[in-house]
Order: structure tokens, then C-alpha cells, then sequence
């Protein structure tokens, strides 16, 4: 796209994108660390991503603020005006990627007072498929490439079933050992805002779609998580606890069971 | 040209109003001595709304205003082809007087210019010159003029003083309530607010959102947030030619044409 003529708006939107870009990376990077910090249960380690997250709001504070400035002291119009607003979505997005990979560094603290669990190792996949779009998209991002946002948005799928799948998973570790069920309630609030990320990456996508043609991209897109569905429940009953007592005795105490 | 008019309707309101044209311009082109200034224009202006002609100067927005109400058969060696229709009638044609014309489309230009006559009498000039009023009649004509022109509260009580006593936004309201006195259906605006402070402007704007439910009116502006602000269709110029023309939301959103784009996002060099 040509230059304007004024060049210190072009500056202006550059930093925007800069920006964003930042913020990107630093919400892949967090989330690659929570999940190595919940597999090593480094809770030194999950300190630090917790306190990392400061510095993806503090950006996105600054991408509220150029908004801000550039629709006052621009008049930003046609396809300037949509960089501009999705940039003020996108922000929001990534934020929100941020706060769950902050969350799931929460949890594997809290995780690491428990003996470790067998599903955890579905998450990691679940993760690398969330992190893949959310790498994917920046690309897409920073080379305002709608086709390639496009196929992001198409992956949702793939991590929503993997989702439905680690979801299942847990409903049966959980009935068949009920001293589980702290662990594996962390484990599924992860993996559920795990498949979140795809959700957020899949809104970023949308918006370098509408950045690029001014228009929401047309059909729906495919949606593989089943887990509202009201038969979703209906696994665990056919397979019923094999083994440990499902006494009161045997229950974790109630704080441990609360939500991080 | 289809697609404008399948757009143009779906912008009327959802009472159900089909939009019609009041002024049509086919094929239209103008030249004065060797210089093309519009080429082959084909427009549509819808009744009762605003359309904005923006473009860089030179483009030939005030020219194909001036068209439309023939200003130029005052100069020799300007030459109009193609039509003009104003309610079908080629206004362009030998045969369709331009009195009639002058009753039918007003214009309203970029410097305010006042007779150097009292307020009243800058109104009630025009009216005299076609009608033939009594004293009451004129005195309610001007009024009207005058209140539709959001003007009349400020200067009912010095109706008899000067017109050049007024303020710049206060004399572009006068020759716009001159213009409407004359009932016309059209009312060309050549950037009526480009001497005007934003206070002024910010008047003009209100007056042309109400006066757009009376008239059909058409106003050039180098201003596209104006543009933006108080048209219903945009037409985008460049070099005599009519670039884009189409829904104002759309036209600053999303427009069709590369050379729109870059107008109006300030990258034309």
C-alpha cells in the first residue's frame, strides 16, 4: 500500500502493528512456559510467567492509548479505520491468550501439592496446537494475509475435538478415582481455556480478514466441542469406577477443589 | 450504473420509500476551450437526499455543479455534451429556459456574498424578480425563507439592517435562505463551509440534514469528514472523471476503487 502523505501517520500505524506483534509473541512465548512449568511442576518457574503477564497488559494499555490518539488526531477513514479498530480487537484478544497462560501457571502450583496425574499429557497437545494458531495468526497478522487467517480459523476444529477428547478423558480418571478430582478439575479449567486460545486466535483471524476486505469472512466456520452437548455426561456412566473407594474419606478438602 | 440503484434503494429509510433521481447526468461532458474538465460522467442524485462530490482539486467536482445549473452559458467557448435530466427533462437543452432552471436548482457558493442591501431585502430580491407578492405574502415568504435557514431568530429584529453587518456563518445562512426562497427542488452547495469556523460549519451541517427533507442537494466539499458527516451518497472525482459513486458509509469503509481508497485515507501524492 502506498505511503501517506502525512509520514508520521504511517509511523503511527506502524508502531500500532509493532504493537501488537510484541504482544503476540509474548502471549505464545507465556503460554509455552506454563505448560513447561505444569510439566516440570517448577513452581519457582510458574512465579515468574504470573508476574510476566504485566508486561502483555501494560502493551496492550499502550495499543488502547495510540487507538485512542490515532482516531482523535487521524480521522482515520476506509481500510485505515479498520487496521485501527481490529488492531483495538486483536489487542483484547491476545490479552485475554495472556491471562490464561498466567492461569495455568496458577494451577500448576496448585497442581504440584498433589501427586501428578495421568491426563496432563494431553494438554501438552493440546497446547501445541493452540500455540501453532496463535503463532500462525500473527504471521498472518504481520503479512495481513486473509487466506492464511482463513486456514487458522479452519484448525479451531481440530482443537475443539481434542478438547471434547482430553474432556472425556477427565470425566473418566475422575469417576474411577475420585482422590483425583481436585487435579483433574485444574487440568480441565487449563485444557478449557487451552481451547479458549483457539477461540481468541480464531477472532484474530476474522479481524485480518475484515482488516483486508472490509467484511466479516463469509461462511461458519465447523465447531467440534461437544462437551455442552446434554449426552455429554452419558461416558462416565457406562463406564463405572473400577477401583478405590468412593467414600467420603477419600475426598480432597473443599479448598483444594476451588477454582484458581 | 444497476448496482447503484439496487444500493440507493437499500439506503431508504424502512418506511418502505423507494428512492427516485431527481437529477441525472448521462454521458456527460464539459470543456472550456482546449481543456477537457469532465469526461463522460453518468450520474445518479436521489431526491430528498445529500450527495457529496469530493475529489482533488481540479477533479471537476464544482464544475459538473456548475452543470447542473447551466452557470456556464454565461461564457463563451464552454461547451456541455451528453445530458442532464432534471425529472427526465434534458436540462441542458436549447429549448428548456433558464429561468425556469434558476427556479428549479439553487446554488449556494464557497464565499458568502451578500447584497449590499438590508437583511430583508437580500431575500425578498430573488422572490420579486419571478413573483408577483403583496406586501404580507412577501413578508411571510421571507420569514419562512428565513426560519428554514435557521436564521430567522437572530436576525427578526434587524431585518432592515445591513446583510454585511452579519457574521461569515450568519451570511452563508442568507444566501442559503436566498436560494430556498425561491421554493427550488435542487440546492447545489460549493463548499459552503470552507470560510467558516467550526461553530459556523458545525450550523450549516444541521441546516443541510434538515433542509434535505424538503430538497434534493448536492454539495461539493474538500472536506471528506463533512463528506462523511452529512451525505447520504458519496461520489468520488479525479481528473473529470467519475471515479466511485455510492453509499457514504460504504464509500469511507470500504470502498470499490483502489484510487477512492487512497483519496480518502490522505495517500494520494
Amino acid at each position: 500500500m502506498t505511503e501517506h502523505l502525512l509520514k508520521k501517520y504511517d509511523d503511527d500505524l506502524q508502531r500500532l502493528t509493532g504493537e501488537i506483534l510484541r504482544m503476540g509473541d509474548l502471549a505464545a512465548t507465556q503460554m509455552a512456559a506454563a505448560i513447561e512449568v505444569l510439566e516440570q511442576r517448577d513452581s519457582a518457574a510458574a512465579r515468574l510467567v504470573i508476574a510476566e503477564d504485566r508486561a502483555i497488559d501494560s502493551l496492550e494499555h499502550d495499543v488502547g492509548h495510540d487507538v485512542v490518539r490515532l482516531l482523535a488526531l487521524r480521522q482515520p477513514m476506509a481500510r485505515d479505520l479498520r487496521e485501527i479498530l481490529a488492531s483495538l480487537r486483536i489487542a483484547s484478544d491476545i490479552e485475554r491468550i495472556g491471562d490464561y497462560a498466567a492461569n495455568a501457571a496458577k494451577r500448576s502450583i496448585a497442581l504440584n501439592e498433589s501427586p501428578a496425574i495421568a491426563p496432563v499429557p494431553g494438554l501438552a497437545a493440546l497446547a501445541r496446537v493452540a500455540g501453532e494458531m496463535l503463532r500462525e495468526v500473527l504471521i498472518a497478522y504481520r503479512d495481513r494475509d486473509a487466506e492464511r487467517a482463513l486456514a487458522v480459523r479452519a484448525r479451531d476444529a481440530e482443537l475443539d475435538a481434542m478438547y471434547t477428547s482430553l474432556f472425556r478423558e477427565l470425566l473418566t480418571y475422575m469417576a474411577e478415582d475420585p482422590r483425583s478430582i481436585s487435579s483433574s478439575i485444574h487440568v480441565l479449567f487449563i485444557a478449557k481455556n487451552l481451547e479458549r486460545v483457539g477461540d481468541h486466535a480464531t477472532n484474530i483471524a476474522e479481524n485480518i480478514w475484515f482488516i483486508v476486505h472490509g467484511e466479516q469472512p463469509g461462511e461458519e466456520r465447523e465447531k467440534r466441542d461437544f462437551t455442552t452437548r446434554p449426552n455429554a455426561l452419558a461416558v462416565t456412566q457406562t463406564e463405572k469406577p473400577s477401583r478405590g473407594p468412593a467414600g467420603s474419606a477419600s475426598m480432597p478438602p473443599m479448598a483444594q477443589m476451588m477454582p484458581v | 450504473m444497476s448496482d447503484l440503484r439496487l444500493a440507493v434503494n437499500a439506503a431508504a429509510p424502512a418506511t418502505g420509500e423507494a428512492l427516485t433521481n431527481k437529477l441525472v447526468a448521462r454521458k456527460l461532458g464539459f470543456r472550456y476551450g482546449d481543456t477537457q474538465a469532465l469526461r463522460d460522467v453518468s450520474i445518479d442524485i436521489p431526491e430528498r437526499r445529500v450527495t457529496a462530490l469530493i475529489g482533488p482539486s481540479g477533479c471537476g467536482k464544482s464544475t459538473l455543479l456548475r452543470v447542473f445549473n447551466r452557470i456556464y452559458a454565461i461564457y463563451p467557448k464552454q461547451v456541455a455534451d451528453g445530458e442532464v435530466l432534471l425529472d427526465g427533462e434534458n436540462i441542458l437543452g436549447p429549448k428548456y429556459p433558464l429561468s425556469r432552471l434558476r427556479s428549479k436548482i439553487g446554488m449556494v457558493f464557497q464565499k458568502p456574498v451578500p447584497f449590499p442591501m438590508s437583511i430583508y431585502e437580500n431575500v425578498a430580491y430573488a422572490i420579486r424578480h419571478h413573483e408577483k407578492l403583496t406586501r404580507t405574502q412577501m413578508d411571510e415568504r421571507v420569514e419562512e425563507a428565513l426560519q428554514q435557514a435557521a436564521l430567522w431568530t437572530e436576525v427578526k429584529d434587524k431585518l432592515k439592517r445591513s446583510a454585511l453587518g452579519l457574521s461569515g456563518g450568519q451570511q452563508q445562512r442568507l444566501c442559503i435562505a436566498r436560494a430556498i426562497a425561491l421554493h427550488p427542488e435542487v440546492l447545489l452547495l460549493d463548499e459552503p463551509t470552507s470560510a467558516l469556523d467550526p461553530i459556523a460549519t458545525g450550523k450549516i451541517e444541521q441546516l443541510v440534514a434538515d433542509l434535505k427533507a424538503r430538497y434534493t442537494i448536492v454539495i461539493v466539499t474538500h472536506n471528506m469528514q463533512q463528506a462523511a458527516r452529512c451525505s447520504d451518497f458519496t461520489a468520488f472525482m479525479y481528473l473529470g472523471e467519475l471515479i466511485e459513486h455510492g453509499i457514504t458509509e460504504k464509500m469511507f469503509t470500504n470502498p470499490g476503487k483502489q484510487q477512492t481508497e487512497d483519496y480518502i485515507t490522505g495517500r494520494f501524492g
